[in-house]
């Protein structure tokens, strides 16, 4: 917050209260409660403004304020009186110490988000080294080899190795795009670079993606009639999109179909992809957002990136300010949903 | 003999050089190869190169002014290659003259895909020098008929506004190429409208209503996300 923002915060809240002690001198009340409506507005100020200054501040500046304009004798300072030093003394007093108080709450606060970063970019950590180790082993594996072997491997052999390597190596292409998007955001500005966008083209652009890397996708996308235009950064909800529709596919194992289907409700823009295939594990389904999951528990394959990819799509998801969640649909397959808000944040918003 | 066109590579990285050079050998170019941008620039000026493959992260030299310098003198297709998520890059090498952008990692077709239209554009540019558009532009079941100011789909009228019709002939006259939000905007709109990407948008959503079947699965007008529109390439 700017310096200009505290100090007009400050000011603000001082002069409502110099207002409401004008109004209770007026219907005749003790100048004893004149301090006490000042130590109410040095909590607020202390609350509502950055680091301890502005509080001490204004706690200076209601002792010497209230002295001088509220106690008899009216605008004059006065500190001789019998039993006024020892209040303004206490005033002083229980306002550095709300405000110090505050300000180490606030501390605190910051600090716990810190460490709920530190606590996601470990994770990602995670997720990232145990997916990229199995293709990396596979691509060393059939090029050593090839290189070992060209004299007794037939041509279809050998094409066959290349093509895994080609295939893994695209997997960890995947991995490092997600990578990528997580810094965009995670990077020198935390705040995302949100425009206006077409739900249907990015969409569109998404499915395309996949279509190209799977021909064999039978994709199906629903759209409102009307014109659908979200604030996001649309190459991070590309990439979500992309992560869905790629888990649908390689996850679902039987899946013949799959519709993505977005709506406006409430406020939001709500996006869904459906899947009819064989489902989420019921026992990974509370984490699947935290790349928390072994592959251990779901057999050899069914890890692989789907840690990663979903706590990357939640990362970008939550930067926008939505949620999403994952669900079994009955008669099987997964609904992965995800909603961002329709509004654009107030730019000082909490 | 044939005459082979010549590809000039501008990349730093050995290995990805040498992916250029032989699927590009084996597809029948002339490739000659740069690896600083001092190279490079020396190589535009001596070799005549039929299209340029730059990468924008050079060690010595930002590729950007590479292609601000050659684009003084010379209108030679440039194609460049950048990393994805970079749109700002290619954003800004769109609107300093580049031809079209690759983005990284692709695969070989998509790569002799962007060189092939490169080359046809720039030899369709001696042919019909800047200007008015006339004739007709086809892609698919899209005609865009440039006397008429009209657009039809299958053979019937879209049944496009003024501003849409600009917007679909301003994408048919660089068919193939990409054409920034900014560019777009200045070029309909004029100069002085904001960069007011809502107008833009909503004109394009209700532009693939009229003449896509399903506007999530565009077949004539394609979003390239965070960079601007490009167009079926003609038939």
């Amino acid at each position: 917050m700017s310096v200009f923002k505290n100090a007009v915060r400050t000011a603000a809240i001082l002069l409502v209260a110099a207002l409401f002690c004008f109004w209770l001198q007026k219907i005749g009340a003790s100048d004893a409660q004149m301090p006490l409506v000042f130590v109410v507005a040095i909590v607020c100020i202390a609350r509502l403004t950055d680091g301890y200054a502005y509080g001490i501040l204004a706690s200076v500046l209601s002792v010497f304020g209230v002295n001088y304009i509220f106690t008899y004798p009216y605008f004059e300072l006065d500190f001789t009186l019998t039993g006024y030093p020892l209040t303004f003394a206490t005033m002083l007093a229980v306002s550095v110490s709300v405000s110090m108080l505050t300000s180490r709450v606030k501390e605190q606060e910051e600090l716990r988000l810190e460490a709920e970063k530190e606590k996601m970019r470990g994770n990602l950590l995670r997720a990232v080294s145990h997916d990229i180790r199995t293709p990396l082993t596979s691509i060393v594996g059939s090029a050593s080899g090839i290189i070992e072997n060209h004299r007794v491997l037939t041509e279809a052999q050998m094409l066959e190795l290349v093509e895994d390597i080609r295939e893994e190596a695209q997997w960890l292409i995947q991995i490092v795009e997600n990578l990528l998007s997580v810094t965009r955001f995670h990077g020198e500005s935390a705040r995302i670079n949100k425009q206006e966008e077409l739900a249907e083209e990015i969409i569109g652009s998404a499915v395309l993606k996949i279509e190209k890397r799977y021909p064999e996708a039978q994709i199906m996308v629903e759209l409102p009639d009307d014109v659908l235009l979200v604030p996001m950064d649309g190459i991070l909800i590309e990439q979500v999109l992309v992560n869905l529709l790629e888990n649908s596919i390689r996850h679902g194992k039987n899946t013949s179909r799959i519709v993505i289907r977005v709506r406006e409700a409430a406020g939001r823009a709500v996006f869904e992809v459906e899947d009819d295939g064989m489902g989420i594990q019921e026992n990974i389904l509370p984490g699947i957002f935290e790349g928390k999951h072994s592959p251990q528990e779901g057999g050899s394959d069914s890890g692989r990136n789907m840690g990663i990819g979903l706590s990357v799509c939640m990362s970008i998801v939550k930067a926008h300010r939505g949620n999403m969640k994952a669900e079994n649909i009955d008669g099987g397959g997964a609904r992965m949903t995800f909603w961002l808000p329709m509004e654009e944040e107030q730019a000082d918003g909490h | 003999m044939d005459i082979r066109d010549r590809v000039l590579i501008v990349e730093d990285d050995k290995s990805i050089r040498n992916f250029f050079r032989t699927v590009l050998e084996a597809n029948n170019y002339d490739v000659i190869m740069a690896s600083t941008g001092a190279e490079a620039y020396s190589m535009v000026t001596s070799q005549c190169p039929d299209v340029v493959l730059l990468d924008l992260g050079l060690p010595d030299m930002d590729g950007m002014k590479i292609l601000k310098s050659v684009r003084e003198w010379s209108a030679m297709p440039i194609i460049v290659v950048s990393a994805r998520g970079h749109e700002r890059d290619k954003v800004e090498a769109l609107d300093a003259g580049a031809d079209d952008y690759i983005t990284k990692p692709f695969g070989t077709s998509e790569l002799l895909a962007r060189i092939r239209t490169a080359i046809r554009h720039a030899r369709t540019a001696y042919l019909s020098p800047e200007g008015m558009q006339t004739g007709l532009f086809r892609s698919g079941g899209l005609t865009i008929d440039y006397d008429k100011h009209r657009v039809y789909i299958d053979g019937r009228d879209a049944g496009l506004t003024q501003n849409e019709y600009k917007l679909v002939s301003l994408l048919g006259k660089y068919a193939g190429k990409v054409l920034t939000y900014d560019y777009i905007i200045k070029e309909i709109w004029g100069p002085n409208m904001k960069n007011d990407n809502r107008i833009l948008r909503v004109n394009m959503a209700n532009i693939r209503r009229k003449i896509e079947k399903n506007p999530a699965k565009p077949e004539y007008i394609f979003t390239e996300v965070g960079v601007g529109y490009r167009i079926a390439d003609p038939d």
